[in-house]
């Protein structure tokens, strides 16, 4: 049991800190956010430079095979600078699928690519149907089709909600390939060139500026057969395990950002004047102070913990609780630290909170929100084991019909005075 | 970071685990809500504990010196998450856990040799006599008095709100000793023994039935050596005590609940289909098991923080305290929705759900306020944590002469 980082994670995380106060700062964030690409190439090439899009790749691909904590160390910092960046669809989304289960072609002509920053992958799952019926991140969602045809595929519908897809270079597409039987067991993973003929993109208006998202409808879209990822109608595992990971990854940007959030709003409660006094002396308002602190403290316990527990067997249930729990407890931070701020805190322009609160929504719903995470804990719960049973001669002591006598004389007397 | 256990640890949990399942009754019910501690249950814990002193389990974490292992707060916390798991517990157990690392940091040799062994040996039982009428929240208004007369202390006035179902052979009493401001630095801790002429109990039942009591000091002399730690310094002793007391935690005792209340939803139905299916049910029990998992997770990084005191430093706050009464309560709330009516019904009505547990949790509430209601935690974690302002304390006497004048 120990919960500190080791030596290199600890370097990493100072390492990852310095450089985003230095290179992405508010007002570069804000930048970002007004170019219609939402990410910065020349940033991009920076971190590409740094390690950080090989992180978690094996060092035959050029990477530094380093683990989910580490992609957990790296993504808090992401997370508390509200770096814009297509890492999560590049690395983990796609990359981590590709290196699981693609061929060997595949993943000695991409993984070198994605880690020196050639490359920008997404992912393209979630449907308009299945994200308005809550089958967004189930695959009974997948129904954008896939048909065989000569050494091809045709891939034709719509997929919303797309991270990255207008920047991206190859899209990963999850389409069905066979109806009959149960659904996770009829879909494919494509890797589509995202400038292909029948593609098109529409960038959606979000509450969140950065982070672009995208409607993309593939009109009768080719793809050889050899651009299938993994096997045929095996996509769905493989995947799902990416998407895991990547859920992990979105709570630890959620740690990242609560904790950055935490402080300023412990301080704006120390230093903000009112009725000659720091707000702070309230206990309204330190009540929102504390209940913002033990959420957080929550957040990073449940987060470190499913980072390690991904590369353990057998804990499905506590990774899935993760996001189950760091989905709301984020938006509650959100809201205890708004409330502390009060008018302030709703400044666009003046204020960091506004940036914090509505990346906040995008990561409440991307790869599952708390109902989704919740269902798979409910999953997991039915197959616990039955209580084990302890073995000692039997009492009879322990039967609430029995009448009990109290030891001391005081609470016997109050015991036959009933 | 690293969330499983060595190897040792596991062989030392398993241990336990052994000795849990082979020695507790196959008819123990951990869930039961047996309004009495009695004698014979009391026996059956007593003797548990015996068998575990023969191990070195009960006091693992304590010095060799006092018949302690000496072993570390991770360990001491695996032997402790075991235990919960089974719903085990030790005899004496307030003495165990509060009094003696209390009086192992604080006391005298002298002391430590008189009350230590007995404690370990699980012979002793000891209240933690703290809360007063005046003295609830503001544990430094402590008014039952200690006044020297020769070679003893002359004790008068009144505690309440102190648990406990069996006569206690010693008092763990918060006195005051000086008029001084801040009152804080005048109070006293004396081990009083339970049977002092001059001492008095009367019951006092909670709405859960669990048993507390009132205690009254009518002039009861106490030797001058019965004094822990320094005079005047007893509520710096009281506040180490509560750190103990709120420091418990991170038991497997969460996985126990979580395997019980699902074994509970396959069994009963809804709609003729196993509880567990239901929406409503489902989100319930997730949620527990949410809340559960985390109340882990809190544990062990205190366990994990104390083991790491020396590198680390005291622990800034310890929002684990406020975390295991907060989800109580929302578990409380989840599971009085989905059992809606039938919440009312006790573990003895045949049409009782879930062992009358979910209208438990509110009949219970007397557990939350136990050494610090969550409001009093909050404001400590917001003062010591994060170091909020508060209004200086000697402007609380001017505040509460401004209010009385209007």
């Amino acid at each position: 049991m120990d919960f500190a980082l080791s030596e290199d994670q600890e370097m990493l995380k100072t390492m990852a800190r310095d450089f985003l106060e230095k290179e992405c700062p508010e007002v570069m964030v804000r930048q970002i956010e007004t170019d219609e690409r939402g990410y910065s190439p020349e940033l991009w090439r920076q971190i590409a430079e740094l390690g950080w899009l090989g992180i978690s790749i094996p060092e035959e691909y050029g990477g530094t095979g380093g683990d989910a904590i580490d992609l957990m160390v790296l993504h808090e910092e992401i997370g508390r600078a509200l770096f814009p960046s297509p890492h999560l669809s590049t690395v983990v989304l796609c990359g981590h699928t590709i290196l699981d289960v693609g061929s060997t072609e595949q993943k000695q002509e991409l993984l070198p690519k994605i880690v020196n920053g050639e490359l920008i992958l997404a992912m393209a799952l979630t449907e308009p149907e299945s994200s308005w019926d809550g089958k967004a991140w189930d695959p009974e969602g997948v129904t954008v089709k896939a048909a065989p045809d000569g050494d091809d595929y045709v891939i034709d519908g719509i997929k919303l909600f797309v991270h990255d897809a207008h920047i991206a270079d190859y899209l990963l597409c999850v389409a069905r390939t066979k109806d009959d039987g149960p659904p996770e067991e009829g879909i494919t993973l494509f890797l589509v060139d995202a400038k292909s003929p029948g593609i098109s993109y529409e960038l959606l208006d979000t509450l969140a500026n950065r982070n672009k998202q995208c409607e993309v409808v593939f009109d009768k879209v080719k793809v050889p057969k050899s651009n299938i990822v993994g096997e045929l109608n095996g996509g769905w595992a493989p995947l799902f395990k990416s998407i895991t990971t990547g859920a992990v990854l979105l709570c630890a940007q959620m740690v990242g950002a609560g904790h950055r959030i935490q402080e300023l709003t412990v301080d704006y409660a120390k230093t903000r004047i009112q009725f000659d006094m720091p707000i702070g002396i309230n206990q309204h308002v330190q009540e929102h102070c504390v209940q913002l602190v033990i959420r957080q403290d929550a957040c990073r316990y449940a987060t470190q913990y499913a980072a390690w527990a991904l590369g353990q067997p057998g804990q499905d249930m506590e990774v899935a609780m993760a996001k189950a729990w760091c989905s709301e407890a984020f938006e509650h931070i959100c809201w205890r630290a708004h409330q502390v701020f009060a008018g302030v805190g709703t400044m666009a322009v003046l204020h960091i909170m506004p940036m914090y609160t509505r990346r906040g929504i995008v990561m409440e719903h991307y790869l599952g929100d708390t109902p989704f995470w919740l269902e798979k804990v409910a999953l997991e719960m039915e197959k616990l084991p039955l209580h084990q049973k302890t073995k000692g001669k039997p009492l009879g002591l322990w039967d609430p019909d029995r009448k009990q006598v109290p030891v001391w004389d005081i609470w016997r007397e109050y015991a036959e005075s009933l | 970071m690293e969330f499983g256990f060595s190897e040792g640890q596991k062989k030392l949990m398993a241990e336990m685990r052994e000795f849990c399942m082979n020695e507790i009754p196959e008819d123990y019910d951990p869930e039961y809500s047996g309004r009495f501690q009695e004698a014979e249950t009391l026996e059956f814990w007593k003797q548990f504990h015996q068998k575990g002193v023969e191990k070195g389990w009960p006091t693992a974490g304590w010095p060799k010196k006092y018949g302690g292992m000496g072993l570390s707060a991770i360990e001491q916390a695996a032997i402790a998450s075991e235990m919960s798991y089974w719903g085990a517990r030790w005899g004496g157990i307030m003495a165990m856990s509060l009094v003696a690392p209390t009086i192992l940091a604080a006391g005298t040799d002298e002391q430590r040799e008189k009350w230590v062994p007995p404690i370990a040996r699980g012979e002793i039982t000891a209240f933690e006599a703290f809360t007063e009428p005046d003295a609830g929240s503001d544990e430094a208004n402590v008014q039952l008095r200690a006044v020297p007369d020769g070679d003893e202390y002359v004790l008068n006035g009144q505690k309440t709100f102190i648990s406990g179902g069996v006569k206690p052979d010693w008092l763990y009493t918060l006195c005051k000793t000086a008029d001084v401001t801040p009152k804080h630095r005048g109070l006293s801790i004396f081990m009083v023994p339970g049977d002092a002429p001059g001492v008095s109990y009367r019951p006092l039942p909670t709405m859960g039935g669990s048993q507390q009591n009132e205690i009254f000091y009518d002039n009861v002399g106490v030797p001058k050596e019965n004094l822990v730690g320094e005079l005047n310094r007893g509520f710096y002793l009281a506040m180490t005590t509560f750190e103990f007391e709120r420091a418990a935690g991170g038991g497997l005792g969460a996985r126990r609940s979580m395997e019980k209340i699902m074994e509970y939803a396959r069994q009963e139905k809804l709609n003729d289909k196993p509880l567990y299916k239901d929406p409503k049910a489902r989100d319930m029990l997730a949620r527990m098991a949410v809340h559960q998992h985390l109340g882990f997770l809190f544990g062990w990084y205190t366990a994990w923080h104390r083991s790491q005191r020396e590198k680390l430093g005291p622990q800034h706050y310890n929002s684990g305290t406020l975390w295991a009464r907060l989800w109580q309560e929302f578990d409380g709330e989840h599971m009085r929705r989905v059992f809606g009516m039938y919440t009312q019904l006790k573990q003895k009505s045949k049409y009782a759900k879930y062992h009358g547990r979910p209208g438990r949790t509110w009949e219970y509430m007397h557990a939350h306020h136990a050494a610090g209601s969550p409001e009093i935690r909050r404001v400590v974690i917001a003062d010591r944590g994060l170091g909020l302002p508060r209004i200086p304390r000697q402007f609380n006497v001017q505040i509460n002469e401004a209010l009385r004048q209007g």
